[in-house]
């Protein structure tokens, strides 16, 4: 059995029929995972200025780039093994570099809240075995983390819900769009406006005060009333709410407060980038944007997002990660004036305008390692096939040797 | 033959507001090859309701230009499959999507990407593709 690094599920049933050191199928993985597993098409050449060169020589211009830097910055890590953020940390502490990882404009506020002990929540395996009541607020599991309900919530047979969802489970939708998962929750779908969670959440925990809410008073008292009932409640939070309610979190921690009986667990994608936070974390006591500066300095403008648009960073190395195509146009068009350094087995966006270019192995298939799945268990990554290719923790360790 | 008036008529203009979701078929599309022609063909639409299409007289396979401040990109319809109230469209999260998303997070590092309005209006100019989005940074180097 492999593990699968398609998502932050880290599905450990995953069967892989190899022929020749090549990936021939999978079973048990979702259409995410099975493609993941199998792999890109087109894997990144080492470049230097987009000129083929060789690994050696490509390492030796990025620690060159790295070290002649005056605000470089470290950034991408969600698909990166925790041996291989360790070594990005002590890079950046090296390097006296900015440090940032993926979270930092997705989950990384809840995971902060979580890691510091500001709400509850619980495993996987407890949503399994005992809950009865699933909230997927903002959170489309079905089409993002495509397993969570067949193998975790609302689907499986758990010790205390031998009925499954037929009868033991409620499963919940709030969301601005009727999504897969929401399909799903048949008859427990809330469709809120942009930016409706807020309001959502006041008129919830009025409900639950035993006030009339001033907004969709009988479904919101409807959905209360269930809340109450749950033996063993988890609200799902994706990034619908997160982006939604951004960074008040204060309100969710007050609604949990109101409904004893229930967890809260932030919804991850990258299948790492739990493991990223909780090793920042450890290091610095934050998930994300820090800076070592001789101490640790924590603040917003060393968020990828400040630093590109106060153009603040004049190098940037990105493992595993593709801010061309995943942040707004207007804010990355400043990685087009700075060096870019790329550590990716694919070829990326940011990869095609890069200044240097350095492949690596797939981890979780062509190399192993651990990473954190989204409840905070730790997971050990399978080694699948054979690869020439070093891991993106050797490469950290080989340009840490060549500053 | 005649003039075709047609031709100098701007199509009308509507406001939108879209949010971003993800769908796994575009996801399992950018893992295997994301400058391929599958990721291009489930990035570059919009879906919308029954009733929004209705009103702005649009077709599902009809191109349109979405502009803001930002950007602009050309994008296919397409309808959704859901009973929607109208008033929001979809844009699967992508460099597409991106392209309209404003820098703007009020100092808090979290862009608005989920909450985007923007212009939108029949064309057709054929959808944007990735090599175009590409040639964009390629001309800032
Ligand atoms: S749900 Fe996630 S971890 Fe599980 S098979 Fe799918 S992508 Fe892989």
């Amino acid at each position: 059995m492999a593990t699968c690094p398609g998502c932050a599920l880290l599905c450990d049933d995953i069967e892989v029929i190899v022929e020749n050191n090549r990936i021939k199928e999978t079973k048990n993985a979702c259409r995410r995972g099975a493609a993941r597993i199998k792999g890109c098409i087109n894997r990144l050449e080492p470049k230097i200025a987009q000129k083929p060169s060789d690994i050696e020589s490509a390492v030796r211009k990025a620690a060159e780039i790295l070290g002649n830097a005056k605000s470089p910055m470290l950034f991408g890590w969600s698909n990166s093994t925790c041996e291989a953020q360790v070594k990005g940390i002590q890079l950046a502490k090296k390097l006296g570099a900015i440090i940032d990882d993926t979270s930092s404009f997705c989950q990384g506020l809840l995971i902060e809240k979580l890691l510091q002990k500001k709400f509850r929540t619980c495993t996987l395996e407890e949503v399994r075995n005992k809950a009865d009541v699933l909230v997927y607020w903002g959170s489309d599991a079905q089409d993002s983390e495509p397993r969570h309900l067949s193998r975790f919530s609302y689907f499986p047979r758990g010790e205390s819900r031998q009925r499954g969802y037929e009868e033991d489970r409620i499963a919940i939708a709030i969301d601005v769009r009727e999504s897969n998962t929401a399909k799903i929750c048949k008859g427990h779908f809330y469709r809120i406006q942009p930016k409706g969670d807020r309001e959502f959440i006041l008129a919830l925990i009025d409900a639950l005060s035993g006030k009339v809410p001033a907004y969709e008073p009988k479904k919101i008292l409807e959905l209360a009333s269930i809340l109450k009932k749950a033996e063993y409640g988890v609200i799902f939070a994706g990034i619908g709410l997160t982006y939604s309610i951004k960074d008040d979190f204060d309100i969710l921690v007050a609604l949990a407060d109101k409904i004893p009986n229930f967890h809260i667990m932030p919804m991850v994608g990258h299948y790492n980038m739990r493991g990223f936070n909780e090793n920042l974390f450890k290091e610095t006591g934050f998930v994300n944007r820090v800076k070592f500066d001789g101490k640790v300095v924590h603040d917003n403008r060393y968020s990828i997002v400040e630093a590109l648009r106060e153009k603040s960073i004049d190098a940037l190395l990105v493992a595993g990660s593709d801010p061309l195509s995943s942040l707004p146009r207007s804010l990355v068009r400043h990685l087009a004036s700075i060096r870019v350094i790329c550590i990716d087995p694919c070829v990326t966006m940011t990869s095609k305008i890069a200044t240097v270019t350095i492949p690596c192995a797939v981890s979780g298939v062509e190399s192993g390692g651990t990473a954190v799945r989204m409840d905070g268990k730790i997971i050990e990554l399978s080694k699948i096939i054979e690869s020439d290719y070093p891991t993106d923790e050797e490469l950290l360790s080989r340009l840490m040797g060549a500053l | 033959m005649g003039i075709d008036v047609g031709k100098f008529l701007k199509n009308p203009e509507y406001e939108i507001k879209i949010t971003t979701y993800r769908d796994i078929f575009q996801v399992e599309a950018q893992e295997c090859d994301r400058f391929g022609k599958d990721y291009e063909k489930l990035s570059a639409c919009i879906v919308m309701s029954k009733n929004d299409m209705a009103k702005m007289g649009l077709k599902p396979g009809d191109r349109v230009k979405v502009t803001n401040n930002n950007g602009s990109i050309v994008v296919e319809v397409r309808e959704s499959k859901r009973d929607e109230p109208g008033g929001v469209a979809f844009m699967v999260n992508s460099p597409w999507s991106n392209v309209l998303v404003s820098e703007e997070s009020g100092g808090r590092g979290i862009p608005e990407f989920k909450n985007i309005t923007a212009k939108i209006s029949l064309v057709k100019e054929e959808t944007t593709t990735l090599e175009s989005l590409m040639e964009y940074f390629r001309k800032l180097q």
